[in-house]
């Protein structure tokens, strides 16, 4: 192991929360008991959350939360205890130790002993500075920057309503290990979303928007907030009109959002190492194999500053860095946390996210983005579809990583008819199977970039960031 | 698992805060407290994988001064005098409702059910044993299932309410719940299905979960060629039903909704909306609902109240902020508190939301196999992946299923390995739609917990196999 020490980037956080001393002994004494490892992060998140419904103040929420959680690795087996009483952790080593050996006496003979990969064990801050720390933003300036999509989102009779939506956050955190890891760590995340309803007789319909990334208030002001609003009205102003889409199987033409979604889906989360271990993926054993198209070349990256997905070091204190998922259309890479670069004898690479300080690290992605193609742009993505769909925003979807098949929904769609778009379409969702369609990738721009800031739930909710170029799929099955 | 004087502590808090809030001059406060404890084991790959334990809890502060209000949350009520200060700075920048005030103290009923003794004594060794017993049952029943992941918990949580109107009002309730999610990879083919259940109490039998995830891992193993897209009808299981039913329903009965025109069922007060023979009704006051309670999130006395009566809208839900905003913005002419506020915990104020919200049926309901009867051609849809992706506002749907059965001449001839499922829940739920003749609760994709048939047949839905 590696002993280093790192400079901060800048002073941007405010302290040390954990007494280190106290913490320190807790951990010797897990050792003393016999833990194998014991850990105790701490995350200090202060926030802000507000929203505009019709243009007024519905609601503008400060707040400042913290939560500890400790694992104690013994005989193989994890004991976890989370509080958002930090004084009383310490307390807790023996019962928590004890949860593991109780674990641990279940396991039968064949099973596997939990393990970790070596890390560098390193003590230092990292403090990720915001051009604009989030943390002096004043309510008046967020309400001024939602108006700036409210009025233009607004500005038809038939939107009934409009509703806009705010969230910063500051993360702090501090992570102290018995291995002797000792890091800090903070960074911000800036996010403004926004809901259009439009309703002509019996026909009702909305629209969502969302713009954000890591970091400060300059995250926001970089995006032209009066063009969001006014797209998301004459999307669902569109809406209104369109027919259902139609059904089966036929090329589709995906836009950025919806390429990240696809993505994220059917490819990132049967990448989680921990699902492969599990069995619960469709991409266990298939590392060095094709698996998809050769124009297909994926990238997790949480050290794209500005993606929502971002994050400086992850929560087990392993350094970040962009994992190459696919290559040409091999899989080369699993997302994994100690615990599974242990299990398949390969080197962390930084993949463990908590949701917060209450809950223990998954293996998670970050900003998982297709990079880009040879195809110039969307004309020439769609000039040889006789018949197809071209479809734009995301709704979210879903995937199950065992079988392989995924879900993902669009907010809105052109059908393509003799290489041109031809009229709007609405309810459009595609599904597939992760090894049948990343092969029917035959087309994508070169532009690759992140797409709109994202959600993703595993049990715990993280934000993400994806996207890509346009991509167009030889040919999906389309509901 | 939880201290015996959890609510007097929470209590004393919530008042000291509210103490300070008097010092401030606040006109109207609420405090609101809550502290969580449990433990959860995890299953993953056949084996327990990790047994945790913990709590958290924290404080919500709402003032309310000439109409305007301010929120704030915190967890060390050591800086509860700066979070009253940000609240009070945001009371005064956000638009003044006229009518609106904090509600004031009335008498509620005591709803039983919410705690059982039986939980709060379980140790993290208790909870470990039912999972050894969920891991046997899998291989019992089908050796070459493995439980690939889930996870058994039980929790207790308690809570505080305490306003400047009167209100001071506390409790415990209890929670024990499995997840548990089987698969059977055999033969280059994977099959797989999730169940889950919970309960204020207890659970009975900690392994029928097993039992239903075993099944459907099994039954969809004989996959049959997909056919063409088809306009038929569909039996749905609880479990594919309620997803969409929990994204769809309870923001289209919410009164703010329904008088902004953003509901489907905006403007049909008082019309047909709904089969005939269909009801629904929110109950804030079932005994163990686990979304109900005597009080709702900010004192209101609870209620059940009808939404859809033998087809008939003639309900809708409100928070009192709501219903003061919509009458005062000349949307309604009346509008109150129906007792309808709920809230994700003391980061969240109280917003409209339904309780346990119950699909019920007045005509005659039928079993499984007499509905697979009554259905002769269509299929059987257990599960949905995409549920979220549903449009509320609109009630339209476009959702994959994987655990989906093809029937032919009231038989099931196989399984799809995957398939399309899209219609408008809205129209499907006025169309012929026939209920199982048990109601099983479930778990909300929004606000509250479904009570739902275990299965139901409807029509006007279009299957798209792959």
């Amino acid at each position: 192991m590696v002993v280093k020490t790192r400079q901060s980037e800048s002073p941007f956080s405010s302290g040390r929360m954990l007494d280190e001393d106290k913490i320190s002994k807790a951990l010797d004494m897990a050792t003393r008991l016999g833990a194998d490892y014991a850990e105790i992060r701490l995350v200090s998140e202060t926030t802000n959350t507000a929203s505009l419904k019709d243009g007024k103040l519905e609601r503008a929420i400060p707040g400042q939360e913290v939560g500890v959680t400790m694992r104690i690795l013994a005989d193989g087996a994890w004991g976890v205890h989370s509080t958002s009483d930090i004084e009383s952790i310490t307390g807790q080593i023996e019962s928590t130790f004890r949860l593991a050996k109780a674990v641990a006496a279940r396991r039968s003979p064949s099973q596997n002993m939990v393990e970790l990969a070596e890390v560098p064990i390193i003590e230092d801050e990292i403090h990720w500075k915001s051009a604009k720390d989030v943390r002096d933003t004043d309510l008046d300036q967020i309400i001024e920057m939602m108006l700036a999509v409210d009025n233009e989102a607004k500005d038809d009779e038939k939107i009934v309503s409009t509703a806009t939506g705010w969230s910063d956050e500051h993360i702090h955190t501090e992570l102290i290990t018995s291995e002797g890891m000792n890091r800090t760590w903070s960074f911000q995340r800036s996010l403004i979303n926004g809901m259009v309803t439009a309703r002509d007789g019996d026909e009702v319909v909305s629209y969502r928007m969302r713009h954000g990334g890591e970091g400060g208030l300059e995250v926001i002001e970089a995006c032209d907030l009066g063009e969001m609003g006014r797209n998301a009205k004459i999307s669902a102003l569109r809406l209104l009109s369109a027919e259902r889409a139609p059904s089966g199987r036929m090329p589709l033409v995906a836009d950025r959002d919806l390429t990240g979604v696809y993505i994220h889906e059917a490819l990132g989360h049967p990448c989680e190492a921990d699902l492969v271990a599990a069995g619960d993926s469709c991409l266990e054993g298939r590392l060095g194999e094709t698996i998809g198209s050769e124009i297909c070349t994926v990238v997790d990256d949480p050290t794209m500053r500005g993606g929502y997905g971002c994050y400086p070091i992850d929560d087990e204190g392993v350094d970040t860095r962009p994992k190459n998922l696919i290559v040409n259309g091999v899989l080369t890479e699993y997302l994994n946390h100690r615990e599974t670069a242990h299990r398949f004898g390969i080197e962390p690479n930084g993949g463990a996210r908590a949701q917060d300080g209450l809950h223990h690290p998954l293996v998670r992605m970050s900003n998982t983005v297709i990079q880009g193609g040879t195809h110039r742009d969307l004309d020439e993505l769609i000039e040889d579809i006789d018949f197809g769909v071209y479809a734009c925003g995301s709704r979210g979807g879903q995937v199950d990583t065992g079988r392989g098949s995924f879900q993902f929904a669009a907010q809105e769609a052109w059908i393509i008819e003799n290489g041109s778009l031809s009229r709007p379409v609405k309810d459009v969702s595609v599904s597939g199977m992760t090894l049948e369609i990343l092969k029917d990738v035959n087309g994508l721009t070169k532009d690759a970039r992140l797409a709109a800031p994202g959600f993703c739930g595993k049990g715990q909710t993280v934000p993400v960031g994806d996207g890509g170029p346009l991509m167009r799929i030889r040919e999906a099955l389309v509901g | 698992m939880i201290p015996d004087d959890a609510v007097e502590r929470l209590m004393d808090s919530a008042l000291a805060i509210g103490a300070e809030c008097e010092k401030a001059n606040v006109q109207q406060w609420e405090i609101y407290a809550n502290q969580g404890y449990g433990h959860s084991m995890e299953i993953e790959a056949g084996r327990i994988s990790m047994a945790s334990g913990g709590g958290d809890g924290g404080f919500g502060i709402r003032i309310v001064e000439d109409g305007r209000y301010g929120y704030a949350h915190l967890v060390d009520i050591n800086s509860a005098s700066r979070a009253i200060e940000q609240a009070l700075s945001i009371a005064k920048r956000s638009p003044s409702i006229e009518g609106f005030e904090l509600p004031g103290n009335k008498s509620a009923t005591e709803v039983g059910g919410m705690k059982d003794k039986a939980i709060l004594d379980m140790t993290p060794e208790d909870l470990l044993e039912q999972g050894d017993q969920v891991l046997t049952k899998v291989t019992e029943l089908d050796s070459r299932a493995v439980a690939v992941g889930g996870g058994i918990g039980v929790g207790a949580g308690a809570g505080a309410l305490v306003t400047s109107s009167g209100i001071e009002y506390g409790g415990v309730f209890t929670s024990h719940g499995i997840g548990i999610h089987v698969s059977i990879d055999e033969n280059d083919q994977l099959t797989s299905s999730y169940e889950g259940e919970s309960s204020r109490k207890i659970l009975d039998d900690i392994t029928s979960s097993v039992e239903k995830a075993v099944h459907w891992a099994q039954v969809t193993r004989e996959k049959i060629p997909g056919g063409d897209t088809e306009d038929c009808p569909v039996l749905m299981t609880s479990d594919g039903f309620s997803p969409l039913f929990s994204v769809v329903v309870p923001s289209a009965i919410r009164g703010e909704r329904l008088a902004k025109g953003e509901s489907f069922w905006s403007g049909k007060m008082n019309q047909i909306v709904m089969a005939e023979h269909l009801s629904l009704t929110d109950d804030g006051l079932m005994e163990g609902g686990m979304s109900s309670g005597s009080r709702d999130s900010e004192g209101v006395p609870s209620q059940t109240r009808s939404i859809v009566d033998s087809g008939r809208l003639n309900g809708e839900l409100w928070a009192t902020r709501d219903a003061a905003k919509s009458v005062a913005e000349g949307r309604v002419e009346f509008a109150e508190s129906t007792g309808s506020a709920s809230r994700g915990g003391h980061t969240s104020p109280p917003l409209c939301g339904c309780s346990d919200l119950i699909l019920s049926s007045s005509a005659k309901t039928f079993d499984r196999d007499r509905l697979i009867q009554e259905m002769d051609n269509g299929y059987i849809v257990h599960s949905v992946m995409g549920a979220h992706t549903a449009n509320p506002t609109s009630g339209d749907f476009s959702v994959t299923t994987s655990t989906i059965l093809k029937v032919e001449n009231g038989n099931v001839v196989g399984a799809l390995s995957q398939a399309g499922l899209s219609g408008n829940l809205a129209k499907a739920l006025s169309s012929k739609v026939i209920l199982g003749d048990s109601s099983i609760r479930k778990g909300s994709y929004s606000t509250g917990s479904m009570h739902v048939p275990d299965v139901l047949l409807m029509d006007g839905l279009r299957v798209n196999p792959a």
